[in-house]
């Protein structure tokens, strides 16, 4: 067997173990640990199984990920995210839709400070769910709108994903957190007009809320101004040059848990689970680029990558006209597979034709970073709606998917946008110097 | 209480416990890296080998919350085919992954060891403040052990499962 031929069948084993429900991390270390075996022999392939889980797990230009998660993680735990909400909820609230409104901008907000999707899903859900019942939302808009915007925690810095991209593209983080700035500020827009025409289509889904005087909503200023000094001081620093990736998340992190202690919500026994739960969900991702790397490497020496690259590169077709194939195989692979996982097995294959095309990687993870969030809220994996499903398990999953409809349109129409003009994402990584 | 439920409790309290060790490592992390920044921009003394500290601490971090992140059931898995199979073939199929995940975790444990006797010969240290790497090469080894147990635990109830419908 060529080694082409080879790396087909890697892929072909990859794909059938992810169908059989094998953890991606493992699968994709199994695979590649096969496919190198057969290229490669044994004993070279065990070898690299143990010095890849090494040097993987103390790598330090990884250490950005476990130390962002848990600033995620204390961020979560100490409350900001409610008074977040409560402050939105305050300027907005008593406008049709209000409620609705507030959850976007919330989310915005609270994804400034957290890298999770899922986790900025199932805090505001937590928190805007129940407000949103007790005025008499209707639960498509009310859910729709939850598990959309939560999808604005991998696009807004940090972003867990763009991380994970950044660490295996050799792209500087810094830009990239800086270039998902604009994006993620034009998407919330988008979300946001999205809420007032469906408001006005139908007044009824989004009853006002209570009224609120000036002074109550110059008092409610003071619970989002943790949450904008907690980004200057990490996403500012790093855009400043301030610090490296890796001490942005530590100073995030040990901010995030200051606060929290300040405020009286980290009590010990809270503040330990929430590093747990940081711990734990680092140690996912790091398993998964352990796998990644691992597959990595066989796909190297199957040239896969390179062939694909020069086929590509060859083919009389526009650099845009491929970018467009290569977005549409993310939006399917969103379908049915977690956006993180999508694109770290991807990007070995990918990454390559990219650079041959001559297209920006910068640009480029930003675009798969938003295509990934479509598959966050699109059947049938989509992580935000069944974590949605868990806060509010008497309304149905397909009203929670019909209630997506609308936020997914806004998603394409910010993809096409980027597509025409990068500039978008591209310009203000051009100011950045880290 | 059955042999298997005593054998899953085990692996539980393990895990669990050890994933304590983790958390102590990923905290020294924030601590060290923070305690770095504010001692170079604020007093011009960074922490001496801070580096080489959060390499160690993160490999001690992520290999000793493996058993805890498996058991919680955090790993990222695609999840509409198996759903659709019929149950005992959903058994069989999570009888073989629970397989491979063992063969693999035994195949990680077993070349870990090799990687850290190497380390430990060579006398492999980190680059500013020395410090020999093999003791905690050895200790993320020990640390996946409780991932075959619990893998081994899967794979015999699965087995079970597949012989009694």
């Amino acid at each position: 067997m060529s080694p082409e031929t080879a790396g087909i069948a890697g892929i072909a084993i990859l794909l059938l173990l992810f169908l059989l429900r094998m953890p991606v991390a493992f699968a994709m270390a199994f695979a590649g640990l096969l496919g190198f075996a057969y290229l490669g022999g044994l004993e070279s392939a065990l070898t690299l199984l143990a010095q890849d889980i090494f040097e993987t797990f103390s790598s330090y230009p990884l250490s950005v990920i476990p130390l962002f998660i848990l600033m995620g993680s204390f961020a979560f735990a100490s409350g900001i995210s409610q008074r977040l909400y409560k402050t939105s909820y305050t300027w907005v609230g008593q406008m049709r839709g209000g409620l609705t409104l507030a959850t976007v901008l919330a989310c915005a907000g609270f994804a400034a400070i957290c890298g999770s999707t899922a986790a900025t899903a199932a805090t505001m859900g937590r928190i805007a769910l129940p407000e949103m019942k007790k005025y008499g939302y209707d639960d498509v808009l009310a859910t729709g709108t939850v598990a959309a915007a939560g999808t604005l925690g991998i696009l807004i810095p940090p972003s867990t994903v763009l991380i994970v991209y950044g660490i295996l593209t050799e792209e500087s983080i810094g830009k990239l957190f800086v270039a998902g700035i604009l994006p993620g500020a034009i998407l919330s827009l988008f979300f946001v007009v999205t809420v007032i025409l469906l408001c006005m289509r139908k007044p009824d889904i989004g009853p006002p809320g209570p009224a609120t005087t000036w002074k109550e909503k110059m008092r409610a200023i003071t619970g989002i101004i943790e949450a904008i000094l907690l980004f200057i001081l990490t996403i500012g620093g790093l855009f400043l040059g301030w610090f490296s990736p890796t001490q942005a998340g530590a100073i995030g992190a040990s901010g995030a848990l200051l606060i929290g202690v300040i405020r009286g919500r980290l009590k010990l026994k809270i503040a330990i689970e929430a590093a747990k739960d940081g711990l734990r969900t680092a140690c996912m991702v790091l398993f998964i680029i352990t796998g990644a790397t691992i597959f990595g490497h066989f796909m190297a020496i199957s040239n896969i990558p390179f062939v694909l690259a020069d086929w590509v590169g060859n083919l009389p077709l526009p650099p845009m006209a491929v970018m467009g194939v290569m977005i549409f195989i993310y939006f399917i692979g969103g379908f049915f597979m977690d956006s993180m996982a999508l694109i770290v097995v991807t990007i070995p294959i990918f990454f390559p034709i990219v650079l041959k095309l001559g297209l920006d990687p910068i640009w480029f993870g930003v675009m798969i970073v938003l295509v990934g969030e479509m598959g966050v809220i699109t059947p049938p994996v989509g992580v935000n709606v069944f974590v949605i499903k868990g806060i509010a398990p008497d309304i149905p999953l397909h009203h929670i998917f019909r209630g997506i409809l609308p936020f997914l349109v806004a998603l394409i129409v910010l993809t096409i946008l980027l597509m025409i003009f990068p500039s978008v994402a591209t310009f203000l990584p051009g100011l950045v110097r880290y | 209480m059955t042999g298997l439920e005593k054998f899953e409790k085990f692996n539980h309290k393990i895990s669990m416990g050890i994933e304590w060790v983790g958390l102590a490592a990923l905290l020294l992390m924030m601590v060290i890296t923070t305690l770095d920044v504010l001692g170079t921009k604020l007093f011009l003394v960074p922490v001496f080998g801070a580096l080489d500290i959060m390499m160690i601490a993160q490999l001690v971090a992520m290999t000793f919350a493996a058993g805890a992140t498996l058991i919680v059931g955090l790993h990222v898995t695609v999840e509409f085919f198996v759903p659709l199979l019929p149950e005992r073939l959903q058994d069989l199929v999570d009888c073989i992954i629970y397989l491979l995940g063992l063969i693999l975790f035994v195949l990680i444990v077993w070349r870990l060891c090799l990687y850290s006797y190497d380390l430990q010969v060579q006398g492999e240290v980190s680059s500013t403040a020395s410090i020999p790497f093999y003791p905690f090469a050895y200790g993320a080894t020990l640390a996946c052990i409780p991932v075959c147990l619990i893998y081994a635990c899967y794979f015999f109830k699965s087995l079970l499962k597949v012989f009694k419908r």
